[in-house]
């Protein structure tokens, strides 16, 4: 932690949907070169925490700096980008067009009105992304041809052409085979030892976070409890995901199923 | 598996389908439903009879019929059947007068795509996110389609006299408003993801309509174009009888000059044509992938 500043660092963050309060003064930083990965049950606000960060969602309260520089609360920065479960690529465009597209917050609109305004440099820049992802011979096939592993790593590659120094990823390979989640998961790691990027990542795979990252946030109620660089306790990750479990197995004994109907 | 089967599940009531107050509501509806037709009959003397003395002036419109004057001449009025089948006087200009029908019709849809294109998008929620252009781009498109075109077509024929133009203007106009709600409405239920990933790459508005919206709903868009295409050909046909030129002129001028037969041969041709513009129109959307 020492010798990298804190790239991405969020303070106090509070953000409520009407009467629910999903993020309850949630904060951490995540370092450049590091992979972080942020366990939690459903609803426990992980995702409303990345979406907070990149402007998707407006917080109540709290700070997000990235790199030292405070970020505006609703508006996209820079230097963050995203990666989603549903990877959100434009399946009828190209690979290439597709990854260009993560150029576009530097672009004016005379450059990019149509694929066919991308600058040349710009094209250049995202094959060199593809190429890092592992996918440049596929540029020119359209993006929903390819697997879901395959989708996921040119979604990364978009965030590469966003020159982004910060990577958040929710939920990037629940969609995905275990070979084809190996495969992302290793990029992520390597995108953060090679490249310098600071990596968090939302996991519903404790044995995939303690894999491949340097540290494991727990989230519970829109709050950490807790933030581990040693090995988690596997209590610890058992008791995320606790109230969930009792919840289930109350449901599904006959006697609550039936009390509810009468 | 032995203890699923032998567990008794409990017998519960199971509730009633027709509640009292809704058979109350649904009685008032049907008695408030049958006045208001009885007064909208009384009001338009639609009745039996009427409907008799009707059918009875139809026969002599298609038919013919013999009228004896005071003097003690008869003539006969010749009726729309048989058809007027002369090829030089009739069908082949009957021809030309429909092809113009469809160059009114494609051109009033053409010449509206990029007026409808912007207005769908400022009028789409995942396009365009202030709030006062959405509701600006709303309302015009609300106001210009409240005017049917044929209302549109007699200003521009009174502005610029009969023919084919003030058709083509009236019908790019109405369709403006009509085919933008239609485009906004695809916008409106697009994949909002793609949006959302390009929205964190930090594009505008702009930018994300190109290159996350209009990819995603181009299929849609073609396919609602070519259905108004179809449509816009048949009001091509109406707008002819007010003055806007085509095969709906002719049928108006020769109705008016009580050529009943010449009249009928025009109806069966746009009938073919009407039923040609929707065949090829189904076939071409089924080609691009859209219903
Ligand atoms: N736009 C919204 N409007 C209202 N409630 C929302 C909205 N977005 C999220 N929530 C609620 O906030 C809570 C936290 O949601 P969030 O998506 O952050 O959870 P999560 O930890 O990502 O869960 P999951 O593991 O299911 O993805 C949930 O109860 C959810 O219903
Ligand atoms: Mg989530």
């Amino acid at each position: 932690m020492s010798e990298h500043a804190a790239t991405l660092s969020i303070e106090g963050l509070r953000k409520a949907f009407g009467e629910k309060t999903v993020l309850d003064g949630l904060s951490f930083q995540v370092a450049s070169g590091e992979v972080v990965s942020l366990l939690g049950a459903n609803g426990s606000g992980k995702s409303t925490s990345l979406r907070c960060v990149v402007g998707l969602e407006r917080p109540d309260a709290g700070t997000i700096t990235v790199g030292g520089v405070t970020a505006k609360p609703g508006e996209a920065v820079p230097e963050v980008a995203m990666v989603f479960q549903k990877i959100h690529l434009v399946p009828r465009r190209s690979v290439l067009d597709n990854v260009c597209a993560g150029a576009l917050g530097r672009l004016g609109l005379s450059r990019s009105w149509s694929v066919l305004a991308f600058p040349r440099e710009v094209q250049a820049e995202a094959m060199a992304c593809l190429d890092r992802v592992g996918l440049a011979d596929r540029a020119r096939e359209k993006a929903g041809r390819l697997s879901g592993g395959q989708q996921q790593r040119v979604a990364v590659a978009r965030a590469l052409c966003q020159r982004a120094k910060v990577l958040l990823a929710d939920e990037p390979v629940s969609a995905l085979d275990p070979a084809a989640s190996e495969q992302v998961m290793n990029l992520l790691r390597s995108l953060a030892d090679d490249d310098g990027l600071a990596v968090a990542a939302v996991l519903h795979q404790p044995d995939l976070a303690r894999r491949f990252s340097d540290r494991i946030l727990g989230l519970a109620g829109g709050r950490l409890v807790f933030d581990s660089s040693a090995e988690v306790t596997d209590e610890a990750v058992a008791d995320l995901y606790r109230p969930a479990l009792e919840a289930a197995a109350s449901m599904a004994s006959t006697g609550t199923a039936t009390k509810e109907f009468a | 598996m032995s203890g699923l089967t032998t567990a008794p599940r409990p017998r519960l009531d199971i509730p009633p389908r027709f509640r009292p107050s809704g058979v109350a509501a649904a009685a008032l509806i049907t008695v408030a439903l049958v006045l208001v037709h009885w007064y909208a009959a009384v009001q338009t003397n639609t009745s039996p009879k009427e409907l008799l003395e009707g059918w009875r002036g139809l026969w002599s419109f298609l038919f013919g019929v013999d009228r004896t004057y005071p003097n003690g001449k008869t003539i006969h009025q010749d009726g729309a059947f048989p058809l007027d089948l002369r090829w030089a006087e009739t069908i082949r200009p009957g021809l030309e007068y429909c092809l113009l029908t469809i160059w009114i019709g494609l051109l009033g849809t053409t010449l509206s795509i990029p007026v409808a294109l912007f207005f769908a998008v400022i009028s789409s929620r995942t396009t365009n996110r202030f709030v006062p252009l959405w509701f600006l781009g709303r309302g015009v498109m609300s106001v210009l389609r409240a005017v049917p075109e044929t209302v549109y077509a007699l200003m521009f024929i009174a502005a610029v006299g009969f023919g084919a133009f003030p058709g083509v203007i009236a019908l790019a106009i109405h369709n403006v408003a009509v085919m933008g709600k239609l485009w906004s409405e695809a916008m409106d239920e697009v994949d909002q993801g793609p949006v959302e990933a390009l929205r964190v790459a930090g594009a505008s508005p702009t930018q994300s309509a190109a290159h996350a919206v209009l990819p995603a709903v181009m299929p849609s868009l073609l396919g609602l174009l070519l259905y108004r295409f179809d449509t816009n050909v048949r009001s091509s046909v109406i707008l002819g009888t007010v003055g806007a030129g085509g095969i709906g002129f002719f049928i108006k001028t020769e109705v008016d000059s009580f050529h009943f037969d010449t009249m009928m041969t025009y109806v069966c041709m746009v009938i073919v044509l009407i039923i040609v513009i929707d065949l090829f129109s189904a076939w071409l959307r089924r080609k691009v992938g859209t219903v």
